[in-house]
Order: structure tokens, then sequence, then C-alpha cells
């Protein structure tokens, strides 16, 4: 499991996986410093089941392919420990099973302004939590700066971990990395194609 | 699931009247303790006969499937970028505190649209390697870094300087060549200052002309105040010592300091990580002292700014391009074909399509006929002129062509025997509505000597010279005292000294008292009113004396423009473009060897 010891304060990362109508899943993971500059970025060759995959795993390939094979190697892969990993993808969130970091997922749209102090005055065992409703019982949603997040519901120690480290994390538009991480594997697979074809 | 060599159906063998015949044969799967099971039963056929048959189960008959369940290694693509500078402790103080904005969000802006925007650092192709492309890709975006608490913005940037800023910064050749007053000069700052804080560099050296380089610190103190900033001056001594500081990460020189400093840039090794080249239609001549020594000069980026990259004909950007990519465009290139070529390399924007807000800029001609005294002298220059160029036959020269020229449009301006001026009598009334309406004008020529004449009999506008003859510690003084006392009503600039990098855009009127050779110096100056900043709308009045060398050459003057757009626009040349060595005796309908001009500049 990937530690989370030795995390470096103001680093956070970011987990996404990416589909590709005829390549497959591709992961791409990216550390930033606390000003938003890359330090690191990671990404997979593209990843897809064969049938005897799908067969055996059944309902639990996708975690399987999100969390256990994309997102614990690429976790693996970082050199630097970020305080906290953020995706955008629920499914990644399983990655969180093998590793010792916590994990919350950027659920879409900013937080209005002002309601973003609410839960942050609130105490981390008084955060809010969204109808089950929303994104099923599993989950638990809570709001960090301008940021709606949630974790896994059996993982609810993460939150608090998180709003802990609220003072490095409240400024960024968690949401906006993944942006370049979509823009960086689209370059990077450009960059393949044009090696092969070379 | 996979049977093991072990677990193989074992080899069975019976006689008949046995009291027990087999009649499964079972097969264990997957480890000792599994028990037997019927997942593959082997039924053996009993004989009649009662002699002793013998079966051997051996593997080959056992069909198995195998399915790796293993999980493939992964192949992953890594790369880290190492950050420099003030960025690698930079831990922005975010409030917790939600009325505080935080540090990365983007300054406010007019509409939630516009809140959304984000101006990314797009790779050039001039970027090769895979993991210096990622490195711009993965870059927040402009309006990220700005809002950066590090980094001080006196006034929020316009979009598209976002844009040309984000151009600018992955850029090791790059010609920003945005219509005066666009601000180039924030635009390159700005990338200059980003680039100095991510550390990738850290030696930055900006070369401009002479007048201009205490608006460049100017402009660096407002934009970057942060940044140390030198400007090299002084006699031999002291610029030695100004070329060595290693502490000051910016350096300012003129073109003719520079040109003086060849020997010593190279005598002490100097490498530039960036060098900046301001009014880059300077290096258009390549075989100038001034071109040499800054394509002399050891870099890693180099960057032009410039309004003008054509200012005559596509060979100026053949010319200025042999400083950022030397060889790479050819002198007959056609046009269009050139401006396929650099397409990646300048950016070019007009007023018209980023600065909606921007207030018109309206054009008048002023046709003026000559007073009867100024056509006496008029017709009479020019007959004894071309008469004698006629006379020199094949010893006539482009020179000689020029001087008549530049005697016929001083008749123009101011009658010699007279002092009558047509022109200046409308001028003069013109000059007179503007101050008694508060407004400020610039009024420009070619010659000091007009201006001064003009000065002599605008008294009572209280007009202030500004051109080539005035000394540089006093021409600052000489702007803040035109903007700042009303009783000023009136700057009179040459095109020399005026044209370029002033920003006097509380003016609201520009007057062309006669015209220079080639359009691009002409709009230079009128954009020194019309620029960001510019409180109302600008009239520009250019003055023409009909049946006259300032009408034909107005008419050259249009085609010239046509160069430009064939090479900056998908506008097809509509015509002839270009001032010719024929045109140019073709004024005087004199008979000429064909070729280029060079010194219609």
């Amino acid at each position: 499991m990937t530690r989370a010891e030795g995390t470096t304060p103001g680093h956070l990362g970011f987990l996404t996986v990416l589909e590709h109508e005829q390549l497959g899943l591709v992961g791409g993971y990216l550390i930033l410093n606390a000003a938003g500059r890359p330090l690191e970025f990671h990404c997979t060759a593209p990843v897809k089941p064969n049938r005897a995959q799908q067969i055996l795993f059944g309902p639990t390939l996708p975690a399987y392919l999100y969390g256990e094979q994309i997102g614990q190697t690429l976790l693996g892969k970082g050199s630097q420990t970020p305080v906290a990993v953020f995706t955008d993808v629920e499914r990644v969130l399983t990655v969180r099973d093998f590793v010792e970091l916590p994990v919350a997922l950027v659920l879409p749209g900013e937080v209005p302004e002002g309601e973003q102090s609410k839960p942050i005055v609130a105490s981390a065992n008084n955060w809010r939590v969204e109808a089950p409703n929303c994104l099923g019982s599993h989950l638990a949603q809570f709001v960090a700066g301008r940021n709606r997040l949630a974790v896994s519901a059996s993982r609810s120690a993460d939150r608090d971990t998180i709003l802990g480290r609220l003072e490095e994390i409240a400024a960024f538009d968690l949401a906006e990395p993944f942006e370049r991480i979509r823009e960086a594997v689209e370059e990077a697979q450009k960059g393949g194609r044009v090696d092969q074809a070379a | 699931m996979s049977i093991a060599p072990g677990d193989l159906p074992r080899v069975t063998s019976w006689t008949e009247g046995l009291a027990s015949p087999p009649e499964v044969v079972t097969s264990r799967v997957m480890g000792s303790d599994a028990q037997p099971s019927l997942l593959t039963p082997f039924a053996v056929e009993m004989q009649p006969s009662a002699s002793l048959t013998s079966l051997r189960f051996d593997g080959t008959l056992a069909s198995s499937i195998s399915v790796p369940i293993m999980p493939p290694k992964l192949k992953v693509l890594s790369y880290s970028f190492g950050i420099t500078g003030a960025w690698r402790n930079q831990i922005p103080k975010a409030p917790v505190d939600a009325q505080q904005p935080p540090a990365i969000l983007p300054p406010p802006a007019t509409s939630d649209a516009a809140a959304k925007v984000r101006t990314r650092i797009q790779p050039p192709g001039e970027v090769i390697k895979l993991a210096d492309r990622l490195f711009y890709v993965l870059q927040p975006s402009l309006e990220a870094m700005i809002g950066d608490s590090a980094l001080q913005f006196p006034a929020h940037p316009f979009p598209y300087q976002f844009e040309g800023i984000a151009f600018l910064y992955p850029r090791y050749s790059a010609i920003l060549a945005d219509e005066m007053g666009l601000g180039k000069t924030m635009q390159a700052i700005t990338a200059v200052r980003l680039l100095l804080h991510a550390g990738e560099a850290e030696r930055v050296l900006l070369v401009c002309p002479k007048p201009l380089v205490t608006n460049w610190q100017r402009e660096f103190a407002h934009w970057a105040p942060e940044l140390p900033v030198t400007a090299i001056e002084g006699d031999a001594g002291r610029r030695r010592w100004q070329w060595q500081q290693t502490d000051m990460p910016v350096k300012i020189a003129n073109y003719e300091a520079l040109a003086r400093d060849r020997e010593v840039i190279s005598d002490l090794g100097l490498e530039f990580d960036l060098v900046v080249l301001d009014e880059a239609q300077r290096i258009k001549n390549r075989s100038s002292a001034t071109s040499q020594s800054v394509r002399g000069l050891t870099r890693k980026r180099s960057w032009a700014l410039t309004g003008t990259p054509v200012e005559n004909s596509p060979q100026d950007l053949v010319g200025i391009f042999e400083f950022l990519a030397p060889g790479y465009l050819k002198d007959e290139m056609k046009p269009r074909k050139m401006g396929r070529a650099v397409a990646d390399y300048v950016l070019r924007r007009t007023k018209d399509k980023v600065l909606t807000d921007l207030p018109p800029k309206m054009f008048r001609d002023a046709e003026i006929e000559l007073s009867p005294a100024q056509r006496i002298s008029y017709e009479l220059a020019e007959k004894e002129g071309v008469v004698q160029l006629t006379q020199m036959g094949d010893e006539v020269t482009i020179q000689h062509v020029f001087e008549l020229v530049l005697r016929l449009k001083q008749i123009c301006n101011f009658d010699p025997a007279t002092g009558d001026s047509a022109k200046f009598e409308r001028l003069a009334a013109d000059l007179d509505e503007v101050a008694a309406s508060g407004r400020k004008a610039l009024v420009f020529s070619q010659w000091v000597g007009s201006l001064e004449t003009m000065a002599g009999k605008l008294k009572h506008l209280h007009p202030l010279l500004y051109h080539g003859g005035v000394a540089p510690k006093h021409r600052d003084d000489i702007l803040d005292q035109f903007k700042r006392d009303k009783k000023h009503n009136v700057l009179l600039l040459s095109y020399g000294a005026g044209g370029v990098g002033l920003n006097l855009q509380f003016s609201e009127y520009v007057f062309l008292f006669d015209r220079w050779w080639n359009p691009a110096v002409e709009d230079q100056a009128v954009n020194r009113a019309h620029r960001i900043g510019a409180a109302g709308p600008v009239t520009v009045t250019r003055f023409i004396a009909t049946g006259t060398i300032e009408q034909r050459i107005d008419q050259i003057l249009r085609e010239k423009r046509e160069i430009f757009d064939s090479i900056f626009s998908d506008v097809e040349p509509t015509g002839k473009s270009g001032l010719t060595q024929s045109e140019i005796f073709g004024l005087f309908k004199l008979r000429s060897p064909s070729g280029p001009i060079e010194v219609a500049a």
C-alpha cells in the first residue's frame, strides 16, 4: 500500500481514468504544488479488459480496473506523496482500498460563495451529508472551501483528514486540474502515435 | 482454473468379476484439499470378454481451460517537472475566511461566463519533446497564475492579452505583432515575469530604441515591481560593469549601445535565456550593424515585438526572422506562402477585432490647395528638378530623386520664399478649435524645421516640441507637462522621435502635417493617441496638398498597405504593391532601371 507518511504540505494529487471508445481506459495522475504548478505526471497505456476478465470479474470488473489496476499503479509511481488524492470518477474511489491516502470525489458545481463558510466553520465532526439519493448511500458528500466533495461512506475518516488540511485546499478549484490531465493524456497519445509512426 | 500435474486422472484397471468395478474416475482441481467431484467424469465401458483390459488416462485426454487472472503489468509514462525559483517554497496563505479571495481564484469578472474563461498555454509546434510539451499543457491557466497572491497585478489584463502572454510564454521564437496600442509591452513583461518566476529564465535582455528605455523601465516597475531591472547606459566602463551584473535578471539596452558593446558582450561570454527586441523592425535590414549585433547574441529564446513586421516589403519579415530562426524564411517566398510559414510564430491582432470597446478612430483627408505663392515655388522647383535629373542621364540615382521629393514636400509645408502655408492655415484653425474645447492634439511632421516654424506661429496655444533635437533627459518632462498642464494643448512631434512607444492616449486629435514614406510609421504615430485608455474617439487628419508629390505618394502608401494584408490576413492582394525604384522614378515620369529600392524606409 502507498504510504501516507511523509506527505508534502500543499501538494495535491489528482487521479482520473478516461474512457476511450477504441483504446479503452487510460489513467492519469497529476501532482501539483500549492501554487497549482505541476510537479509530476503519470499516465498509463490504454487498458482494455479481455473477454475472460469480463466473465470472471463480472460486476466487479470496473472497480478492479479503475481502482486496483490503474489507480493503485499510478499512485505507486508518485515520488512525492500528496496530502490527499482527488478524482472526478466515482469508480476510482475504490483505489482507497489499496492506499493509505485520503481519496475524495470532486463533484461538479462550485459551492456558492455564501455557502462556502458553513461547513468550514462547522467542526470536522459536524459535516453535512447530502441526501442519499444524490449519489447513493455508499457515498458521503461534504463541502470543503469552494468544492463539493464525497468520500466512501466506509472511509469517513478521510473526510476529517481532508477538512483538517482545509487551508491547503480551500483555495483550489479542485475540478480544474482534471482538464489539464485530459489534455495531457491527449498530448501523450498524440506523441505516442508520432513516435510509432517514426 | 487449472489442473496440476499431480492431479491428472490416474491409470485405473480391473478384471471382470471383481466385486466393485470402478464407475467413475475423478479428478481433483486446484489444491490438494479439494474434494473429488463429478466435474470430469470418465465412463469406462465394460467388455464382454474375460480378457484383461487396461486403459490409460493420461493428461492429453483431460480437457482443461487455463485462464490467467494475474493482472498484466501496466505500462506507465512518468514525467517530473523541476520547479525552481519562487515557486518552490511558495505556499499560498489561503484564507479560510470566505470573505477573502483565495489565491488561485481568477480575478473578479463581469459575468459568470467570463469568470470561467481559462487561458491555457499551448505548446507550439517548435517544442518537440513530449516531456516539454506536457510541461506546458499541465500548467495552470494564466488567470490562475495571475490570480496568485504572490504576483500582484495593477490591473486585470484583457482576454486577448492573456492569449498574447500564453502565446509568448512557451515559445523560443516568436513575434508579437499586435497593432500599436494593444499592450505589447505589458504582455511581454508579464510573459518575462512568469518565466522568471517559474525558473525557466534567469537572464533576460530587452533591446529597444534609446528613447524608449525609460518607458520600459517605467512599465517594468508598473507590471512587475518585484523584478530587479537595470538599464545599460553611461560610459564604456560603466556599461561593462552593468553587463557583468549577475543580480539583475532583466537588463535593458538600446540598439546603439548593444552595437557598441558587441565586443564586450563577446569577451564576457554573456549568454541570455531570453532576448526581446522592441520595435523589431529596426533589424529588417540584415546587413546593418544593429541586425548583426542582435543576431550575435548567445540566447535560448528570441522574441520580437513590433506592430509593423512588414513596412515596405516581405523581405522586412525575412530580416526579422534572421534573428528568430535564421534561414527559415527566404526572400523569394510569395507573401501568402510566407504567411502560412510564419503562422505558428507570429501573433497579430488588430484593435477592431479585440478592442470592441475602444473608441473609434476617424480619418479625414484634408486636401489642401497650395497658396498661390507656394504653387509658384512648387512648380518652379519641380520643373527645375526634373530638368536637372533628366540632364544627369545615366548618372541619376535614387538619392537624387529623393532629394527632389524632399524639397517639394518642404514647399508643400511652407513656402521657403514667403513662409506661406495653406496647410498651416487649416491646421491653425483646427487647433484653435481643439484648444477651445479643452482637448489635446498631436501634430506630426517629418522636419524639425517645420515643427519649429509651427511652434513659433502657435505661441498662444503654448505648444510643446518633441523631436530628435530634444535632449533625452528632458523628454519625459515634456510628456508629463503636456499630460498634466491644461494650458498645453498641442504637442509637435517628429515621426522619428515621437512615433514609437509613447502613451499619449489622452489626446483626441492627431494631425499628420506631412506624409511619411510608409503607412506603418504613420500608423505608429496615430496610435500614440488611439490606444488602450483612450478617453474618446480619435480624429486623424491627414494633410495632402492636391496636385503635388504628396498626392502621388499617398497613392503609393495605399498600395503598400496591401502587402501587409497579403501576409497577415486572408485578404488577397488586390493589385500591384510595394514601392519599387521604377515607381519612385515614375513620380516624375522618369525612366529608371528596375529593381527594389532600399532607402524608402
